[in-house]
C-alpha cells in the first residue's frame, strides 16, 4: 500500500461519482471526438477513435458498471491509458483534478454497487473518499 | 576462428545461399530430364554443386561438403562424356537433390545434430560413377577425367567470380595469388599444374588460373602458373604448405589479390599463352547477365516502413486540407501560395515513395513457380500419366506475404489437374488428344490485382457427376440441385468436404479439397473463378491484390457510417428500383446480368436504422473466392487509398470488420470484411432457421 500512497492520481466523475486512476496508468487526456462504432464487438466497447494517427479503442465504463448512459457536454473527456501494452480510452464524464491520497484503505466487497475486485483502493481525502480503479481489471474482464 | 561463422547473420546467408542453389540444382536437373544432356546445363550443374561444397566447407557442414563433392565428381564425369544422362542418373541426382535438401533442414532446426544420413546417397553416386569406370575402355581419357576439375573457371573474373571472391573477403577468408613455378625437368608439366591445382583445391577453392592449365596442351612447356585461391589460409600458410607438399615445384610465391596484381598478372601470363586456344573464355551470353546489386532485409523492417509511410500519407491529407482552407482565407498571401505548392509537391513525393516500398516488398512469382516442375514431374510419375508443364509470367511480382500464402493452394490446384484433371495416355489417345497432357500457369498483372491461373486440357468437370455427389453427401437436397444454375453447381466442388475422386488416392482426396483452395484465397481478399468443359479441361481464376497493407477501397455511407470496401471484392455498382426486388424464401434477391443476386443490409446486422423507404437502393456488388451477393448502402462518397489498420488485440477479432482506416478529415471509418459478412449472414440466418424450430 505504500507504493500506492506515494504515487499520484487523476480524479473523474463517471455519472456524478468520483474515481480515481494511478497517473502513471494514464496516457493522456483528450477532449471528446466521434468515435466510429464497431458493431458486434464487445458490449462496453465504444468505438475507436484517431488519436494522431494511431487508431485506438475506446470503452465506455458507464454500461459496463451499469450507470446511467453519458452524455457529451464540454467537460467529457477521454482519458487515454496504457493497459497490457495497448493504448484504450475511456469515456469519463469529467476531469476533477491530480491528487494524493492521505490514507488508501483497501476495498469493500461492494463499491457503489459496484463488485469491489475492480478496484485497487479506496482512498481518503478530506472532501471524503474516492474509489481508485484497477484499469486492467475493468478492461480484461 | 570459428565464432564469425556462428554469427546468425552467416547462419542465415548460408541457408539462403543454399536454399538459392537447391532451386536452381532442381531446376537444372529437371530441365535436364527434359531436354536431355546440353554442355550448358551441364556446367551450370557442376557450378551448383561446386559452390555448395565450397559454401558448406567454410560453415564446417562435412555431410554437405562430402555429399556435395561426390555430386560434383559424377557431374565430372558426365561433363566430360564418360556418364551419359539416363533415367537412373536423374533419378540419383533427385536423390542427391532430397537428401542436400534434407541436410538443409536438419542444419537449420539444429546445426549439431545433423540426423540425416548421407551414406546410402553417396554410395548410389559412387555406384554411377563406377559403372562408367569400368565401362571406360580409354584408360588416358579416364586420367583426364580425374585432374580435370574447374574447366569451367577462368581467371579473367566473371560477375559471379567476383561475388564470390567479395563474399569471401567479407566473411572473412583470404583471397589469395598463388604463383607457382613448376621445375624445369618436370615431365608432362601441365599434368602437374593439374595436380597442383587440385592440391590447392583440398586446400580452399581454386577461383581462376592463368593459364588455365585444363585447357593447355598436354604437351605444352609451361612453367608458370598462377591460381586465385579463396581459402581460410593465411598467405604465409599456404606458401609453406605449398613448397613442402608439391612435386616438383621450383618456387612458390603466395600474396593476397588485389585487383591491381590480377590484372597485372592476366598481362604478364597472357603474353606468354595468348597463341593457345582461348574458346572457354568465350561465355555463353547468358551469363552476361546485368548486375543487379541487392540487399536482405527483415520482412519486418518493410513492414515498419509501410506502416510509416501510411501515417505520412494520412498527415500529407491532412496538410493539403489545411493548405487549402488557408488558401480560400488568405488568397493574395504568397506564403499560402508556397505552402500549396509544397504541399503537392510533398504528395508526390510520398506517392513515390509509397509505390517504392510496394515494390519493394514484392517479389517475382517465380520464385513460386520454380517449385511446381519438380512436384509436376513427381505426381505426373506417379500416377503414370504425362504432363507438359507451362510456366508464363514468371516474372510477374507480387507481395511476399501474398506469395507465401499462395503457395498451398496453388499446389493443389495442380495435384487437382493432375490427379482428376488429365487423364491417362491411353485415355487420351482414345480421345484423340495428344498423349502428353498440358498445364499451364500462368501469372499476369490487370489493373490494381494480380491475376493467377491454373488451367489443364483434361476431362473438365463432369456437372452431372458434381450433382450427385452433393445430394449424396447432402450438402443440397435433390430439389436445391435442380434449381441450381450449372455455375452454382460447378462452385459447389468448393464446399468443405467434397470431392468427386471416386478413389482415395495417394495424392488427394485425402478429405482435404478445394474449400483449403477458398479459404487461402478469401484470406487474401481475394476472388477464384472457375471454367470447365467436360473433355476440354478446367481453368481456375485467382484475383488477388497487390499488396495488403494499402487498399483501394470503396467508400460508402450505411446510416450515418462511413465504411471502406476493399475494391478489389468490388465488382459492379448498380441502382435497383423497389420492383426489382423480390423475395424468395425471405431472402431479398435481385438480378443483376442475368444472376440472381442475394441482397444484404447490414444495417439488420449491425443495429443500424434502416432509414425511411426509398423508390431506388443502391447495390454494390460483392464477390468473395466464388461467391457474389448486393450490399444495399445509402450513399457512395467515393474510392480512394486507405491504409489498412489493425483493430488491435483489446478489441480482437469482430465479425464483418477486418481492420480500420483514418480518413481525410481526420475521422475513422471501419474497413468491411466482404467474407467476413457472408460468414455472419449465414449464421445468423441459421440461427434464425434453428430458433423457429425450436419454437416449433
Amino acid at each position: 500500500m505504500d507504493e500506492l500512497l506515494n504515487s499520484q492520481y487523476v480524479v473523474y466523475e463517471l455519472a456524478g461519482e468520483k474515481y480515481a486512476l494511478k497517473i502513471s496508468d494514464v496516457y493522456e487526456i483528450i477532449k471528446m471526438q466521434n468515435i466510429t462504432p464497431i458493431h458486434n464487438s464487445k458490449a462496453f466497447l465504444e468505438g475507436i477513435i484517431n488519436l494522431r494517427g494511431r487508431i485506438i479503442p475506446v470503452a465506455n465504463l458507464h454500461r459496463k458498471f451499469g450507470l446511467p448512459d453519458y452524455t457529451s457536454t464540454k467537460k467529457t473527456r477521454i482519458i487515454v491509458v496504457k493497459s497490457r501494452n495497448e493504448m484504450i480510452g475511456i469515456v469519463v464524464d469529467k476531469v476533477n483534478q491530480v491528487i494524493r491520497f492521505s490514507d488508501i484503505q483497501p476495498p469493500p466487497e461492494m463499491v457503489a454497487g459496484i463488485d469491489g475486485s475492480y478496484f485497487e483502493g479506496v482512498g481518503i481525502t478530506d472532501e471524503g473518499v474516492i474509489s481508485i480503479l484497477n484499469i486492467d481489471k475493468v478492461l480484461y474482464e | 576462428m570459428a565464432s564469425i561463422f556462428e554469427s546468425p547473420e552467416m547462419i542465415g546467408a548460408f541457408i539462403a545461399e543454399v536454399e538459392e542453389q537447391l532451386q536452381m540444382l532442381e531446376n537444372s536437373i529437371i530441365s535436364l530430364e527434359q531436354n536431355g544432356e546440353t554442355e550448358e546445363h551441364v556446367h551450370e550443374l557442376f557450378r551448383i554443386a561446386h559452390t555448395l561444397k565450397g559454401c558448406s566447407a567454410t560453415m564446417g557442414f562435412e555431410k554437405m561438403k562430402n555429399l556435395a563433392h561426390e555430386l560434383e565428381n559424377v557431374l565430372d564425369s558426365i561433363r566430360n562424356g564418360f556418364l551419359k544422362i539416363s533415367g537412373p542418373v536423374t533419378d540419383v541426382l533427385f536423390d542427391c537433390l532430397d537428401c542436400l535438401r534434407m541436410l538443409k533442414d536438419d542444419y537449420v532446426s539444429d546445426a549439431n545434430n545433423i540426423k540425416t544420413d548421407i551414406n546410402p546417397v553417396i554410395n548410389k553416386l559412387k555406384a554411377i560413377t563406377a559403372s562408367e569406370n569400368k565401362q571406360e575402355d580409354n584408360p588416358d581419357k579416364a586420367g583426364n577425367a580425374e585432374v580435370e576439375h574447374s574447366k569451367s573457371v577462368i581467371f579473367a573474373l566473371d560477375t559471379k567470380q567476383r561475388e564470390q571472391i567479395n563474399h569471401a573477403l567479407e566473411i572473412g577468408q583470404n583471397v589469395l595469388v598463388c604463383e607457382i613455378s613448376i621445375s624445369e625437368d618436370s615431365q608432362m608439366k601441365s599434368t602437374r599444374a593439374c595436380l597442383i591445382m587440385n592440391f590447392l583445391n583440398e586446400w580452399g577453392t581454386v577461383v581462376s588460373m592463368v593459364p588455365n592449365v585444363l585447357e593447355v596442351p598436354v604437351d605444352s612447356d609451361i612453367c608458370n602458373v598462377a591460381f586465385l585461391v579463396i581459402t581460410q589460409m593465411s598467405a604465409a600458410a599456404l606458401e609453406h604448405k605449398a613448397r613442402n607438399d608439391l612435386m616438383d615445384v621450383s618456387d612458390v610465391k603466395v600474396f593476397p589479390y588485389s585487383v591491381d596484381t590480377a590484372e597485372h598478372v592476366i598481362k604478364a601470363y597472357e603474353t606468354e599463352t595468348r597463341d593457345m586456344d582461348n574458346a572457354s573464355c568465350a561465355k555463353t551470353p547468358g551469363d552476361e547477365k546485368k548486375i543487379v546489386h541487392t540487399v536482405r532485409i527483415d520482412v519486418d523492417r518493410l513492414e515498419r516502413m509501410m506502416e510509416l509511410v501510411g501515417e505520412l500519407v494520412i498527415e500529407q491529407i491532412r496538410i493539403a486540407q489545411v493548405a487549402n482552407s488557408l488558401y480560400n482565407r488568405y488568397r493574395s498571401d504568397e506564403t499560402v501560395d508556397d505552402l500549396v505548392v509544397i504541399s503537392n509537391n510533398i504528395s508526390v513525393l510520398i506517392n513515390e515513395l509509397r509505390e517504392k516500398i510496394i515494390k519493394t516488398r514484392m517479389i517475382p512469382i517465380q520464385q513460386l513457380f520454380s517449385r511446381f516442375p519438380r512436384m509436376v514431374r513427381d505426381l505426373s510419375r506417379s500416377l503414370n500419366k504425362e504432363v507438359n508443364l507451362v510456366l508464363e509470367g514468371e516474372e510477374t511480382e507480387i507481395d511476399r506475404t501474398i506469395m507465401e500464402e499462395m503457395s498451398d493452394p496453388l499446389i493443389h490446384l495442380i495435384r487437382n489437374a493432375i490427379d482428376h484433371g488429365i487423364e491417362e495416355p491411353e485415355v487420351r489417345r482414345r480421345l484423340g488428344k495428344p498423349e502428353k497432357g498440358t498445364l499451364r500457369i500462368t501469372a499476369f498483372h490487370h489493373d490494381s490485382n494480380v491475376i493467377i491461373t491454373v488451367e489443364d486440357d483434361g476431362a473438365g468437370i463432369d456437372i452431372q457427376k458434381i450433382k450427385e455427389a452433393a445430394v449424396k453427401k447432402r450438402l443440397v437436397t435433390a430439389q436445391e440441385a435442380d434449381s441450381m444454375t450449372e455455375q452454382q453447381l460447378i462452385n459447389l466442388i468448393f464446399h468443405s468436404g467434397f470431392s468427386t475422386s471416386q478413389t482415395v488416392s495417394d495424392i488427394s482426396g485425402r478429405g482435404v479439397g478445394l474449400d483449403i483452395v477458398k479459404s487461402h484465397v478469401e484470406k487474401l481478399n481475394g476472388i477464384i473463378d472457375v471454367e470447365t468443359c467436360a473433355g476440354a479441361g478446367t481453368r481456375f481464376i485467382i484475383k488477388l491484390p497487390f499488396t495488403l497493407a494499402i487498399l483501394k477501397g470503396l467508400l460508402v455511407k450505411i446510416g450515418d457510417e462511413t465504411y471502406a470496401i476493399p475494391m478489389n471484392n468490388v465488382i459492379e455498382i448498380v441502382r435497383k428500383t423497389n420492383n426489382e426486388i423480390e423475395s424468395v424464401n425471405g431472402q431479398a434477391i435481385t438480378v443483376i446480368r442475368d444472376k440472381a443476386i442475394p441482397l444484404v443490409w447490414l444495417h439488420d446486422y449491425f443495429g443500424i436504422p434502416r432509414g425511411e423507404e426509398k423508390r431506388n437502393v443502391l447495390v454494390v456488388l460483392l464477390g468473395i473466392a466464388e461467391r457474389h451477393f448486393g450490399l444495399v448502402v445509402d450513399g457512395l462518397i467515393g474510392n480512394q487509398e486507405i491504409v489498412v489498420t489493425n483493430l488491435g488485440s483489446y478489441i480482437g477479432k469482430v465479425e464483418g470488420i477486418s481492420g480500420a482506416t483514418i480518413l481525410g478529415d481526420r475521422s475513422v471509418a471501419c474497413i468491411l470484411d466482404v467474407a467476413g459478412i457472408l460468414d455472419m449472414i449465414s449464421k445468423k440466418r441459421a440461427a434464425k432457421i434453428h430458433n423457429k424450430q425450436t419454437e416449433n
